[in-house]
C-alpha cells in the first residue's frame, strides 16, 4: 500500500499536518500508538489564554482526521522501523496491535469496561483512577471503540494443559462473581469439582507470586468456585441443546477424557454414547483417586454436567470391536479407556496371597469393600502419587506400620511434594534407595519383603540418575500386606486388529487431531499418552471433541486452529511493573494433618468465601486482561474477539512527518518535593484531568482524603530550567497553565486560596500577559521564590520551605493542602531508534533537530522527513499548530519532488 | 487512617476486592473518604482510589458536601440488582 505522507503520532501536531495535507488531496497514513487520536490536548481541562475548552476545540479536529477521506488512521499501532530508500521514498513498517474489539462492529456501549475484572491505572487519567482491561480511552476518544489490554497469556493460563483460563477465574472470584467463574471453569471442562481437589495445579507452580511470599491456591479456588455452585445447585442449569444433529458419537472410556469429550460433543448437538466397563462412570476419579482426597458425590455432580447435555453413559460395557461399534450407528469413536493395567514387577512372590496392585486395591477400597489393616504392616512399593495414595489408605484402614519402598531419593519421586509431606504427617515411613527383591511366603502367605538397597549412578537416557544395587546391602521387613504401584499401561488387546499399537500398548494417532489410522476412530487419554494428570486426560477429551466435530463436518482436520493462546507474558516483566509489593501471605494449606487418621474425610478444608477472595487479591493480572470473559458475555454487538493477533504491515510512503510530542517531567526526580510519596502533591497534568469536565473525581479534591482543599499551591519550572535534573530548557508553556489552574480553581472553588511560587512568570504570547495579570486581580498570590523542600504533615497537609525573594530573600515556610507541580516538558528520543542509527539527528537537548529552522522549519536531518510540534522543542498549542503546518508544507513539497522525479 | 503510599498499580487493583465492603458499609447511607477508610480498615488515600473507581463506573455517586469539605458518597441501586 502507497501513501503520499506519513503522519507519526495523532496529537494535535499531527492531526493538524494530516488535515492539511489531506485538505490539498495528499493520501496520508496516520498512526497512533494509543487507541484514539488527539495526544495530550483532549486531556486538558481548558487551553490559555481564551479558556476555551479544550475538549470543544480539540474533538472537532479529531473527527474531521479519522473522517477525511485521504487520511487512513491506525490507531493502537507502532511504527517500528522507517528505512530509507534510493528513489527517495521510504518503507515504513508498522505494527499493528490486536484490540480484541472488532472495531466495525463494537458500538462504544461501554458493556465491556462494566463488567470488566481488571482494574489497572487509567493513564489518561494520569493514574488518579483505574480504568478497566477493557477500555474505551476517554468520553471523547475518536473512534470510540474499546480496546482489550492484553500482555500476553497469563502464565497460570498457559500452563494449564485444558486451557483452564485460570486467571479469569481467579479474577472473577476476587470480583465476589462465583458463578460466572464457574461458568467459565466449565467452558473448559465439566469435571470442575474434580479438578478443584484432584489436579496437581501446574498452574500453581507458574504463578509469579510465587516468587513473592508463595503462589495463590489457584486448585483451591477452583474447588470453592464448584463447592459454592454445587451447593446452590443440585444439576445443571441447562439442557440438551435444542438443535440436534443427526450424526452419533461412541465414546469409549468414561474417564476424564472420555467424559471431557463427551460433554463438548454433546454441547454441539450430536448423539453421544459413553460404554464404560466398569459398573459406574468415573474412570480413576471414581477408582483410584482415594474419597479422602475426592468425595464420589462430587465425581457424580461433576458427572451431572455431562449427562445433563442429553449424553447416555452405559455402564458394564467393555467395548472390544470397534468395526462393529461403527456399524451399530456411530459416525465416529473415541477411545477413552486409560492406562488401567498395573505392570508386574516380575519378581519371586509377586503371586502370594497379601500381595495386591495398587489399582485393584484402591478400587475394592473407593467401591466400599470392607478393609482392616489392623494391627498390619504394610508395604507399598513406588514412588507415584498412586503409591502414596495407596499409603495413605492403608494408614486409615488401620495398618500399625505402613513403608514406602522406593528406589531413588525423595527428590526424584514422581508423586507430588504436597502429597508425600500429607503421607509422611500422617505417619507412613519412607524408605529411599530401596527396592524389593523378593516377596517371601510362608503357606502361600506374604511374610516378609526382602529388599536391597540402592545408589544413584550416572543419568539414564531421560536424564535420570539410575539406582543400582549396593553390594551386601540386602534386608528384610516382616509384611502383612504389599502393594505394588510401579506403573500402570493401557489394555489395548482388543483393538490390535484394527489400530495400530506402540510397544507400550498405547494407541497411536496423530498428536494435533488425535485421529488414528482409522478415519472414524480417534483416541485420546491415557490411552495414547500413557498414565498422566486427570487435566491432561481433559486436554486430550477436548481437543478430541473439537477434531471430531471438524470430522463429522468433512471439515479439514490438519492446520485447523485448535486452542490458540496469545505468547506467555514474561514473568519479569509482571514483577517490575511495581515499585513496591505489600507482604500477603498465602492462607494456610487447609489440610487435617495428624498422625494414623482413621475414616475418609476429606483431608483438606474448603476455604472460606474470605480466604477464596484474599486469596484471589492476591494475583497480579500477569497478562491485564485475565479471560475471564464476560466481555464476551456481555457485549451486545458481539465485537468481542479474544482469538485476535497482531498484524505487521508495510507500506511505501513519499515523506514522513514526525509528530511523537514531549513526555512530561517524572516529578519523581525531584525527590525534595515528594512527589509519589506524599498523598496531596500531584503534577499540573494531573491538575488538568481534575479541573476537566471528564476528570477523575467529582471535583478538585485531595487525592489523601476526598476533602475539597482550601490552600492550593503550584511550583513552577519543575524539572525544567534545571541543571540539577538535567534540563535547562525552559518548558515554555508550566507558567501560563499554570495561570490557568489558578484561574479555574478560583472559578471552581472560590474559598480556596492560590499560591503560585515562581522563579519569574515568562508571559511571552498574544494575550499571555493580560491573562496573568487577570489571575492576580482575581486574588491569586505569586510568590517570587524556589521551593527547597516539601514535607508532608500528620494530616497529610504539605509545608513548603522556599526562599522569599521578594522579602529580602530570607528563607520562609508555608503550609498548604495541595501541591501542584508545574512540571516541564521533555523530548521524547525514542523516535531516533526507527530510522538507521545516526540518521535522525537529535539536538543538544534530544530534540529532534531541526537543521534549518530559520528557513525551513520541520526540516530534519534526513530529506524526506519532517519534524512537527513537540517533538522538536517545547511549545504551546497555537505554536504546535503553527509548526505543524509548516511541516506539513515541507513534506507536500517533498512528496511533489519525489512524484515528479518518477 | 493514612499511611505509607503503596504501588498505585497494587491498590487499584484491589478495587475489584474491595467493592462488595465498600458498598456493605454503605448500606447504613452516605459516607465520606475518611468515614468509608474507618470502616473498612484502610488508609484513606486507599479508599480513595476505589471510591473514584467506583464512582467511574457507576457503583457508587456523590452525594452532599459536608461542613468539613469532605463529600459523602452513596450506593447506586441498580436496576438488576
Amino acid at each position: 500500500m502507497n501513501y503520499d505522507v506519513l503522519v507519526l503520532g495523532s496529537g494535535i501536531g499531527g492531526m493538524e499536518s494530516a488535515l492539511k495535507l489531506g485538505d490539498m488531496g495528499y493520501k496520508v497514513l496516520l498512526v497512533e500508538k494509543e487507541a484514539s487520536v488527539g495526544g495530550k490536548m483532549i486531556l486538558l481541562s481548558k487551553v490559555f489564554p481564551t479558556l476555551d475548552c479544550a475538549s470543544c476545540i480539540s474533538t472537532p479536529k479529531m473527527a474531521a482526521t479519522v473522517h477525511h477521506p485521504n487520511i487512513e488512521v491506525m490507531i493502537y499501532s507502532e511504527v517500528e522501523e522507517i528505512r530509507k530508500l534510493p528513489n527517495g521514498k521510504f518503507s515504513v513498517k508498522v505494527r499493528q496491535k490486536p484490540t480484541f474489539v472488532k472495531q466495525t462492529l463494537c458500538t462504544g456501549c461501554r458493556q465491556c469496561e462494566m463488567t470488566c475484572s481488571v482494574a489497572v491505572p487509567d493513564q489518561f487519567n494520569f493514574d488518579m483512577v483505574a480504568r478497566r482491561a477493557a477500555y474505551i480511552p476517554f468520553p471523547q476518544a475518536v473512534p470510540k471503540k474499546a480496546v482489550i489490554e492484553r500482555e500476553g497469556t497469563s502464565p497460570c493460563s498457559f500452563t494449564c494443559p485444558a486451557g483452564i483460563k485460570a486467571h479469569g477465574y481467579i479474577a472473577l472470584v476476587r470480583s465476589g462473581k462465583f458463578r460466572e467463574a464457574f461458568d467459565l471453569v466449565l467452558e473448559n471442562t465439566p469435571l470442575v469439582g474434580s479438578l478443584g481437589r484432584a489436579c496437581y495445579a501446574p498452574c500453581e507452580g507458574e504463578c509469579t507470586r510465587g516468587s513473592l511470599e508463595g503462589p495463590l491456591p489457584i486448585r483451591r479456588i477452583k474447588r470453592f468456585i464448584a463447592d459454592r455452585y454445587y451447593q446452590e445447585h443440585t444439576g445443571p442449569q441447562y439442557t440438551p441443546p435444542e438443535e440436534v444433529k443427526d450424526k452419533k458419537v461412541a465414546v469409549v472410556g468414561a474417564g476424564p477424557a472420555g467424559l471431557t469429550a463427551a460433554f463438548f460433543l454433546a454441547g454441539k448437538g450430536y448423539r453421544v454414547t459413553i460404554f464404560e466397563a466398569g459398573s459406574q462412570p468415573g474412570g480413576m476419579l471414581r477408582t483410584a483417586i482415594p474419597s479422602f482426597r475426592l468425595p464420589k458425590d462430587v465425581v457424580d455432580r461433576d458427572i451431572k454436567n455431562v449427562t445433563a447435555l442429553g449424553v447416555e453413559i452405559k455402564t458394564g460395557v467393555k467395548v472390544e470391536n470397534l468395526e462393529e461399534l461403527k456399524k451399530s450407528g456411530f459416525d465416529a469413536i473415541f477411545v477413552a479407556t486409560g492406562a488401567t493395567r498395573p505392570k508386574k514387577m516380575g519378581i519371586e512372590g509377586e503371586e502370594l496371597d497379601g500381595v495386591v496392585n495398587s489399582l485393584d486395591f484402591l478400587q475394592q477400597v473407593n467401591l466400599g469393600r470392607k478393609i482392616s489393616f489392623e494391627d498390619k504392616t504394610v508395604v507399598v512399593v513406588g514412588g507415584g502419587n498412586v503409591a502414596i495414595d495407596a499409603a495413605r489408605v492403608a494408614v486409615r484402614l488401620g495398618a500399625k506400620r505402613v513403608i514406602v519402598q522406593y528406589r531413588r531419593t525423595r527428590a526424584e519421586m514422581p508423586a507430588h511434594d504436597r502429597e508425600i509431606t500429607a503421607a509422611e504427617r500422617e505417619g507412613v515411613e519412607f524408605q529411599y534407595l530401596s527396592v524389593p527383591q523378593k516377596f517371601t511366603g510362608r503357606d502361600g502367605k506374604l511374610i516378609a519383603v526382602e529388599s536391597i538397597k540402592m545408589e544413584l549412578g550416572e543419568p539414564d537416557a531421560g536424564g535420570r540418575r539410575k539406582p543400582r544395587p549396593v553390594e551386601g546391602s540386602a534386608y528384610k521387613v516382616a509384611a502383612d500386606m504389599v502393594i505394588t504401584a510401579v506403573g500402570l499401561e493401557p489394555e489395548t488387546e482388543a483393538f490390535q486388529k484394527l489400530l495400530p499399537i506402540n510397544d507400550n500398548h498405547t494407541i497411536s494417532v496423530d498428536p494435533e487431531t488425535l485421529q488414528t489410522t482409522v478415519p472414524y476412530v480417534f483416541a485420546g487419554g491415557d490411552v495414547v499418552t500413557g498414565p498422566s494428570m486427570i487435566v491432561s486426560a481433559v486436554a486430550q477429551g477436548r481437543r478430541a471433541a473439537f477434531f471430531i466435530d471438524r470430522y463429522l463436518k468433512g471439515e479439514e482436520l490438519k492446520g485447523a486452529d485448535f486452542d490458540y493462546r496469545t505468547p506467555v507474558v514474561n514473568k519479569e516483566k509482571v514483577l517490575v511493573r511495581q515499585q513496591s509489593y505489600r507482604t500477603l501471605p498465602p492462607v494456610g494449606s487447609g489440610e487435617i494433618l495428624h498422625e494414623k487418621p482413621r475414616g475418609f474425610a476429606e483431608a483438606e478444608l474448603p476455604l472460606t468465601e474470605e480466604e477464596a477472595r484474599y486469596s484471589a487479591g492476591r494475583c497480579l493480572d500477569c497478562g491485564i486482561c485475565s479471560e475471564c470473559r464476560q466481555c464476551v458475555v456481555t457485549c451486545p454487538a458481539g465485537a468481542v474477539d479474544l482469538s485476535m493477533r497482531e498484524e505487521k504491515k508495510e507500506f511505501l510512503v513519499n515523506a514522513v512527518i514526525i509528530s511523537t510530542g514531549f513526555q512530561l517531567f517524572p516529578a519523581q526526580q525531584k525527590p525534595q518535593y515528594g512527589y509519589g510519596k506524599f498523598k496531596n502533591v500531584i503534577t499540573g497534568m494531573q491538575m488538568d484531568r481534575l479541573l476537566a469536565p471528564t476528570r477523575p473525581y467529582n471535583g478538585v479534591l485531595r487525592p489523601s482524603d476526598g476533602k475539597v482543599p482550601e490552600s492550593i499551591a503550584f511550583v513552577l519550572c519543575t524539572g525544567s530550567r534545571d541543571q540539577s535534573v538535567n534540563n535547562p530548557l525552559c518548558s515554555r508553556v508550566c507558567c501560563m497553565y499554570s495561570v490557568k489552574h489558578s484561574q479555574l480553581i478560583m472559578g471552581a472553588l472560590p474559598l480556596a486560596d492560590v499560591t503560585v511560587y515562581y522563579i519569574d512568570v515568562r508571559a511571552f504570547g498574544k494575550g499571555y500577559e493580560e491573562f496573568y495579570d487577570q489571575a492576580r486581580a482575581m486574588g491569586a498570590n505569586f510568590v517570587k521564590g524556589r521551593i527547597a523542600r516539601i514535607e508532608e504533615k500528620e494530616d497529610s497537609n504539605l509545608i513548603l520551605y522556599y526562599e522569599d525573594i521578594d522579602n529580602g530573600g530570607k528563607l520562609a515556610r508555608a503550609e498548604h493542602d495541595l501541591v501542584v507541580l508545574a512540571v516541564g516538558l521533555l523530548p521524547n528520543p525514542q523516535v531516533q531508534n526507527l530510522f538507521a542509527a545516526g540518521e535522525l539527528e537529535l539536538d543538544e537537548y534530544l530534540f529532534v533537530k531541526e537543521v534549518d529552522e530559520d528557513l525551513n522549519p520541520g526540516k530534519t536531518s534526513i530529506e524526506g522527513v519532517f519534524v512537527a510540534g513537540t517533538a522538536s522543542g517545547a511549545r504551546d498549542i497555537p505554536d504546535s499548530i503553527l509548526h505543524a503546518g509548516a511541516a506539513a508544507a515541507q513534506a507536500a513539497a517533498y512528496a511533489e519532488r519525489v512524484r515528479v522525479r518518477r | 487512617m493514612n499511611g505509607r503510599v503503596r504501588d498505585v498499580r497494587e491498590v487499584v487493583r484491589e478495587e475489584m476486592l474491595m467493592r462488595d465492603k465498600i458498598l456493605d458499609v454503605l448500606k447504613d447511607g452516605p459516607k465520606t473518604v475518611p468515614e468509608i477508610a474507618q470502616a473498612v480498615g484502610y488508609p484513606c488515600h486507599e479508599v480513595m482510589f476505589w471510591v473514584m473507581g467506583m464512582r467511574k463506573y457507576g457503583h457508587l455517586c456523590e452525594d452532599e458536601l459536608t461542613d468539613e469539605g469532605y463529600y459523602r458518597y452513596r450506593a447506586v441501586i441498580k436496576e438488576d440488582s
